[in-house]
C-alpha cells in the first residue's frame, strides 16, 4: 500500500502547476474561484493555452491531437486544473464527442472534427434529453428520415447546456422505430446554422442562462455526417457514457470549494472572533474534508484498477453519487457562510462580479442540477442496486 | 499509488479467512461470548499458529517485521468475524507500546512471548475524565524508595482479564492534560485490583484499580517527551486497527442485508425488488467504498507517519469511517425489520461492534474537532 505519486507522476504533477501558475490568465481565475461558471470567452482561451502545451485532450491518442496521457496523469491533470480554478476542457468536445468519433466515426469524420474540438474551433452541445426522455433516455421521440444524401430532422431536445454557445450538436435522434426502443437510434452530428435549428432559452433556478431547447423543423443533415451505422446511435450513447471517467468524481473542484469555504469564514468576523473559529462550523468542514479524502481515494483506486469494471461494475454511480452529493454539500455550506450579506442579487459580469460573495447563493441554487444530470442520483443507485442484487 | 494487498498480505488474509469460516461462525462466537472468559483460548492459539501475533514486531524480537498495512487485511478479517480474541488490546496496543517506550533490555524480554501469543498484556490508559482526550492522565507514579508505585483508576482496559501484564500510562507531576510529565509503566497483573466486566459488543473489559501498586518503568521515566510519543504511536496504531476492523464489519452487515433482501418476501415479492431498499443497498454500498479508500490511508499514515498527508488522513479517516459505519449498520438493520432487532441474529452486533470502536481512540465528533485544530 501506497498513497505518494511515483518521481514521474509528482514531476508531471509539478509541471501541471507550474504552467497553471505561468498561464492561466488572473482574470479567469478570479472569477472562478468566487463560484462563476466559465464564461465561453474564457473557455476558449484557456482550452487554446492548453492546446499549445498538447492537453487540451489528456486521453485521446496523440496523432488525433491528444497528450496520450496514463490515467494517473489524466487524473493528476484534472485535479490540478480544478483545485487551481481553471476552466476544465470543454466536456462535450473532449470527454463526450472525442471518444465517440475515436471509436466509430469515419477516418474522414476523425480527420475533419477532431482537431477543430481539440483547439475548440467548433463547441459542441449534447443533444440528448428531450421532454419526455429525462432518465429514460432510450424513449426519445426526435425523428430523421432518409431523404436522398439528408437525414429530415424533425422533434425537440431540451436541458442542452450551452446551446446558445455551440457551432454544433451532437444528437440522438430516432431513424427508424423498432420493437425495442434502444434500437433504431442513431447518433448525428449537426451544424446548428442548418435551416430548421432553433434555440430557445431556459433561465436556471441561479438565474442564469446555461440551459436550452433545441427545436428541430425539417432540418436537413448529410448523411455523412452519422457516426457509426444507422440505428445502432445507442452503442454510442452507451459508450459517450462509458469511456471517460476521470471528470465524474470532481475531486479536484471539491477541494477547490473547501479551499474558499475556507477562505470566506477566515475573512467574515463579528468582532474579534472569525467564523473559522465556530467550533460548529470547524466540524462541518472537517468533516467535509474527510469525504472529500474518501472520494478523492476512491476515485484512484477505482481509476488505476484495469480490473474495476469486471470487479465493480457499478463504480462509476459510486463516484457520480458521491461527488454531486459533496458539490452539494459544500456549495450549500459556502451560501450559509455567506450568510445574510450573500442575499444580493450581484451582477456576474464586471467588478460585482468580483465580490466574494457574488455566486455563493447563485451556485448553491445552480448545484442541486448536479444530482439531476448526467444520470440522476436515483438512476445511479439503481444501476448500483442492480450491480448488487441482480 | 497502490491500493491492493502484496502477495503475503493476501496469503494471510486467505489463510485467515478460512480459519475463520471454519471455526467462528456467528454460532460458535455465541458460545465463546457467553463463556466466563468471553474469549476462547484455543481460538486465539489458531490465530497465533497463522503467525498474526508475530505481524507487527521486528524480526529482531521474533516478529515478522510487518505494520499497520500488513494489519490491515487481518483487523478486517477480525471485523468480519466480530472476532473477540484480544488482539487488538495486545497484539497491537501493548506491543506497540512496549515497541515505541521499552529499553532494549524490556523489548527482549517480553517482544518476543506476545509475537508467539504465549504472553498477553493489556494497555491502560483511558481515565474516568477523559474522554475523548488523548493525554488526559490523572494516575499518579511515585517513587518509594528504588520502587515506583501508581495510584489512580484506568477503566476501559480492554481484555484486562487476559493480560498478565498492563502497560499504565502515569504522571510523575502536573495536572490531567500535561503532556511533559507522563511516563509508562509495567504492572503485573498480581500487583492491581481488576474489576472485570463486558463492553455492549461482548468484548471483556476491565478497570484496573490501582492502590500503590508496584511498576517497572517502560524505559526512562524522566524521559517525558518520549512516553508522550510512544502513547501517541500506540493511539495511532490503535485507531487505524479499528478503522479496518470496522470496514471489516460494514461487510458483514452489508453481505448478510443484501443476502437478506433477495431472500425475504413480503407482498408476495422479495423485498430486495423494492426500489426503497434498492436506493438503501446502493447508498450503504458507496459508504462502503468510501471506509475502504480511508482504512488503506488510515495504515499509510501509521506506517509512515512523516509523510505530507498522515497528519490529516488518520483523523480524516477515523472520522469518515466511524460516521459511514453507524449509518451502514443502522441501514442494515432497518433492512431486516424485526429480525435485525434480535439478539441472536449478527447484524445487530455489528453496530454494537461500531459503536465501540467508533467511541475508542476519539469518535466522530472528537477527529473532527482534532482537524479543525490542524
Amino acid at each position: 500500500m501506497d498513497l505518494q505519486l511515483s518521481p514521474g507522476e509528482t514531476a508531471f504533477r509539478d509541471e501541471v502547476r507550474s504552467f497553471i501558475r505561468e498561464r492561466l490568465p488572473a482574470e479567469i481565475r478570479e472569477r472562478l474561484h468566487r463560484g462563476h461558471p466559465g464564461r465561453k470567452q474564457d473557455i476558449v482561451a484557456w482550452q487554446r493555452i492548453l492546446h499549445e502545451r498538447g492537453w487540451a485532450a489528456p486521453h485521446w491518442p496523440r496523432e488525433y491531437g491528444g497528450a496520450g496521457l496514463g490515467t494517473a496523469e489524466r487524473l493528476i491533470l484534472v485535479e490540478e486544473l480544478q483545485r487551481a480554478a481553471a476552466p476544465q476542457p470543454l466536456p462535450f468536445n473532449i470527454a463526450m464527442l472525442g471518444p465517440v468519433l475515436l471509436r466509430f466515426g469515419t477516418e474522414e469524420q476523425k480527420r475533419f472534427f477532431l482537431p477543430r474540438l481539440a483547439r475548440l474551433d467548433l463547441w459542441f452541445c449534447q443533444g440528448f434529453s428531450e421532454p419526455d426522455s429525462g432518465s429514460d433516455l432510450a424513449s426519445l421521440r426526435t425523428r430523421a428520415v432518409r431523404d436522398g444524401d439528408d437525414y429530415v430532422v424533425n422533434g425537440q431536445k431540451i436541458w442542452t447546456t450551452s446551446a446558445h454557445h455551440a457551432d454544433w450538436i451532437f444528437a440522438l435522434v430516432r431513424t427508424e422505430q423498432a420493437a425495442r426502443k434502444q434500437d433504431g437510434i442513431s447518433f448525428l452530428l449537426i451544424d446548428m446554422k442548418t435551416p430548421g435549428v432553433s434555440v430557445r432559452p431556459i433561465v436556471s433556478i441561479d438565474g442564469q442562462h446555461h440551459l436550452n431547447e433545441v427545436f428541430f423543423d425539417n432540418a436537413r443533415v448529410p448523411v455523412a455526417n452519422l457516426v457509426g451505422e444507422e440505428g445502432r446511435g445507442w452503442d454510442c450513447a452507451k459508450y459517450l457514457l462509458a469511456s471517460e471517467r476521470t471528470n465524474i468524481a470532481n475531486v479536484g473542484l471539491c477541494w477547490e470549494r473547501l479551499d474558499y469555504a475556507r477562505e470566506l469564514a477566515a475573512g467574515i468576523s463579528q468582532g474579534d472572533q472569525s467564523l473559522l473559529d465556530d467550533p460548529k462550523l470547524g466540524a462541518e468542514l472537517a468533516v467535509l474534508g474527510a469525504e472529500i479524502r474518501a472520494l478523492e481515494l476512491t476515485n484512484w483506486r477505482f481509476l488505476l484498477d484495469p480490473e474495476i469494471g469486471r470487479k465493480n461494475p457499478g463504480f462509476a454511480s459510486v463516484l457520480k453519487v458521491k461527488g454531486s452529493e459533496l458539490m452539494q454539500e459544500l456549495t450549500t455550506l459556502i451560501a450559509r457562510i455567506a450568510g445574510p450579506a450573500g442575499l444580493e442579487r450581484r451582477d456576474a459580469e464586471g467588478d460585482a462580479a468580483l465580490h466574494p460573495l457574488a455566486a455563493a447563493a447563485s451556485r448553491y441554487f445552480f448545484y442541486r442540477a448536479a444530482t439531476i444530470y448526467g444520470g440522476s442520483s436515483e438512476v445511479q443507485k439503481d444501476i448500483l442496486a442492480k450491480t448488487l442484487l441482480g | 499509488m497502490k491500493f491492493d494487498l502484496n502477495e503475503e498480505q493476501q496469503a494471510l488474509a486467505e489463510s485467515l479467512s478460512r480459519l475463520l469460516d471454519d471455526h467462528y461462525g456467528f454460532e460458535q462466537r455465541r458460545a465463546i461470548a457467553g463463556s466466563p472468559a468471553g474469549w476462547s483460548e484455543a481460538a486465539w492459539g489458531q490465530l497465533a499458529g497463522l503467525g498474526v501475533t508475530a505481524l507487527g514486531i521486528p524480526e529482531a524480537f521474533g516478529g515478522l517485521g510487518g505494520g499497520a498495512g500488513d494489519r490491515l487485511p487481518v483487523m478486517q478479517a477480525f471485523g468480519r468475524a466480530l472476532l473477540l480474541e484480544p488482539y487488538l488490546a495486545s497484539s497491537v496496543l501493548a506491543a506497540t507500546a512496549v515497541l515505541a517506550a521499552g529499553s532494549e533490555a524490556q523489548k527482549d524480554r517480553l517482544l518476543p512471548s506476545l509475537a508467539t501469543g504465549e504472553v498477553r498484556m493489556a494497555w491502560a490508559h483511558e481515565e474516568a475524565q477523559g474522554r475523548h482526550a488523548a493525554l488526559w492522565v490523572e494516575t499518579r507514579a511515585r517513587r518509594d524508595g528504588a520502587q515506583w508505585r501508581l495510584d489512580g483508576v484506568k477503566p476501559l482496559v480492554l481484555h484486562a482479564g487476559a493480560a498478565s501484564r498492563f502497560v499504565v500510562s502515569a504522571r510523575v507531576s502536573g495536572q490531567p492534560a500535561d503532556k511533559d510529565s507522563l511516563a509508562l509503566f509495567l504492572v503485573d497483573a498480581g500487583n492491581a485490583k481488576l474489576r472485570s466486566y463486558r463492553l455492549v459488543d461482548d468484548t471483556p473489559a476491565g478497570e484496573l484499580i490501582l492502590e500503590g501498586a508496584a511498576a517497572e518503568p517502560l524505559g526512562e521515566v524522566g524521559d517525558h517527551a518520549r512516553a508522550a510519543s510512544a502513547i501517541r504511536a500506540t493511539l495511532a496504531a490503535g485507531t487505524a486497527a479499528a478503522c479496518s476492523d470496522m470496514v471489516g464489519t460494514m461487510e458483514t452487515a452489508f453481505a448478510l442485508t443484501t443476502a437478506y433482501v433477495n431472500t425475504r418476501k413480503q407482498f408476495g415479492r422479495l423485498i430486495g425488488e423494492y426500489q426503497a431498499l434498492r436506493h438503501r443497498i446502493s447508498e450503504m454500498a458507496v459508504a462502503l467504498e468510501m471506509a475502504r479508500s480511508m482504512a488503506v490511508a488510515a495504515a499509510v499514515a501509521v506506517d509512515d507517519p512523516a509523510s505530507a498527508s498522515a497528519a490529516a488522513d488518520l483523523p480524516r479517516a477515523k472520522l469518515a469511517i466511524g460516521r459511514h459505519a453507524r449509518a451502514l449498520c443502522q441501514q442494515a438493520i432497518q433492512s431486516h425489520g424485526g429480525i435485525g432487532m434480535t439478539e441472536e441474529y449478527a447484524v445487530g452486533h455489528c453496530l454494537r461492534r461500531i459503536h465501540v470502536l467508533d467511541q475508542l481512540f476519539g469518535d466522530v465528533d472528537a477527529q473532527a474537532a482534532r482537524l479543525a485544530r490542524l
